[in-house]
């Protein structure tokens, strides 16, 4: 692609692009930092997650700042216009995955002082590589502008859905099994469900890459992975912001 | 995500522009440009100096006749009558097909004549007549209010964009079918663009519109559908809202987002 006439527009673009890369390189690692922490109950790792979230926080400000002076300053115009409004959705993303990570290690803190049940985290390490895998992935894929990876991305989603269901019911067993095991197995259904969140958020990022590189947008319903799902008939459809 | 945006109504062609080639003199200015333009919506004509558009434009009420060495050749169709064959009337084409220029260009003669002076042209009405026609006229480019108590004073004592206001009513008294639009804010401050564009909006009810503008800002405002043209032809024809926010081609793309080399 060419450069644009007013060199500054470059520049202005070329900043968001490594803003966002430092967020998705932090949010990837704040992901498994968290996992790690879980499953050795490593409160000072916990902590460090926690501290980095900041970083994102902070990121997802500047890149929204810069973004909505480029959009005043420059009426941006096609792929420059997706590519802004994409770097503000991603960000989103981003951040909120910081903050799933971190609530995760915020309840490390919390196990710390329970009895453990190591067997019960085996389901949630499997959940968080795929969430991991597939936040690197669409990562790599937003950077390479890379359709075919998104999309592979998107339908990949399922897997986890699935995967909670088979979580939660497991942990479900632990409870019944001994009620000693609540308390820390709650904390890990929360965790499931966290998890569960980033995957959404990666699918959002999946989207909105398709839509930056094609200027289309991927279908309304997304892959479904659960069998006989945990959503009621009743229940409010849910939040993933 | 992109939001679901309804498709644009299935509108009429009022004018279709059919493999038109343009020459000055020697000189190619379009080469088999084909289009259509739609009833009651706007079309604007983008592209760098020297594309083609003005001349597209001038073609639509055939301007070029007034040049010795300028000829266009292939067809232009409004309602399905050829408008560039010879035998054409060239005052009833520019009653059907009105033009609004880059700088304001009223008489100089009063605001109430600026519109009259049209109309008389091809009317004969009784005063009281007149006076309503003039009054619709001046109240359709939203000028009324503010000229109706001196519609006697003359029409170069108004602002630059009241005078292109002006224009426009004295464009829009003679009830033309097809409204030209050539660079019509370019000369214009900001507020007085924004009250030609909300002109514009209400005038695409009633008349076909067409406008070349340098300002992409404005033609993605304005327009319904985008002709971005290059080096005399036709390159991309869409909706307004796919050639700026995802151009099939990538000289529109290029253009578009300021890349043009």
């Amino acid at each position: 692609m060419a450069e644009h006439i007013v060199s500054a527009y470059n520049k202005e673009l070329e900043v968001l692009g490594r803003k966002i890369a430092e967020m998705g390189g932090i949010a990837e690692r704040m992901l498994s930092d968290a996992m790690d922490a879980l499953s050795a109950v490593d409160v000072d790792l916990a902590r460090s997650v926690i501290a980095m979230d900041i970083r994102l926080d902070i990121l997802q400000r500047e890149i929204e700042d810069s973004a909505i002076l480029t959009i005043a300053r420059r009426q941006p115009m096609a792929l420059d216009l997706r590519e802004i409004v994409a770097a503000i959705r991603v960000s989103g993303d981003l951040e909120r995955v910081g903050d799933l990570a971190k609530n995760i290690s915020a309840r490390v803190l919390k196990i710390a002082s329970e009895p453990r049940l190591p067997r019960a985290i085996i389901g949630l390490k499997h959940m968080n590589e795929i969430a991991a895998t597939q936040l690197k992935d669409v990562l790599d894929a937003y950077a390479q502008r890379d359709v075919e990876k998104v999309q592979a991305v998107w339908k990949r989603d399922a897997d986890l859905d699935a995967l909670e269901d088979s979580v939660f019911r497991d942990l479900l067993t632990f409870m019944m099994e001994d009620p000693r095991n609540i308390s820390f197995c709650a904390h890990l259904l929360f965790c499931s469900k966290n998890i569960e969140r980033v995957g959404d958020h990666t699918t959002n990022i999946a989207e909105t890459v398709f839509y930056l590189v094609t200027g289309e947008s991927l279908p309304m319903d997304r892959p479904k992975g659960r069998v006989n799902g945990l959503k009621l008939d009743n229940e409010a459809p849910e939040t993933t912001i | 995500m992109s939001a679901v945006v309804p498709s644009l109504p299935n509108l009429p062609v009022k004018v279709a522009i059919k493999n038109l080639s343009f020459f000055y003199g020697d000189t190619v200015a379009l080469k088999k440009v084909s289009l259509p333009l739609y009833a009651n919506s706007v079309t604007a004509f983008i592209g760098p100096s020297g594309c083609g558009k003005s001349t597209l434009l001038r073609v639509l009420n055939r301007m070029y006749d007034l040049y010795p060495r300028q000829r266009a050749e292939g067809e232009v169709l409004l309602d399905n009558v050829n408008i560039l064959d010879p035998a054409q009337d060239l005052n009833a084409l520019r009653s059907r097909v009105g033009m609004v220029f880059q700088k304001p260009t009223p008489f100089p003669m009063s605001i109430y004549d600026n519109i009259a002076f049209g109309i008389k042209l091809f009317e004969r009405l009784p005063k009281s007549e007149l006076d309503g026609r003039v009054e619709k006229a001046l109240r359709g480019a939203a000028l009324w209010n503010e000229v109706s108590g001196k519609l006697g004073a003359s029409g170069l004592s108004l602002s630059g964009g009241q005078q292109q206001r002006l224009c426009i009513a004295r464009t829009v008294a003679i009830s033309p079918e097809v409204i030209l639009l050539d660079e019509p804010c370019s000369a214009l401050d900001p507020i007085s663009t924004a009250r030609v564009e909300e002109l514009i909006d209400e005038l695409k009810l009633q008349f076909t519109i067409v406008i070349v503008t340098h300002s992409m800002q404005q033609a993605a405002r304005v327009s319904d559908r985008t002709a971005f043209m290059y080096l005399g032809e036709l390159i991309e024809f869409d909706e307004t809202k796919k050639v700026f926010t995802s151009p099939a081609k990538q000289q529109t793309q290029d253009y578009v987002t300021g890349r043009f080399g």
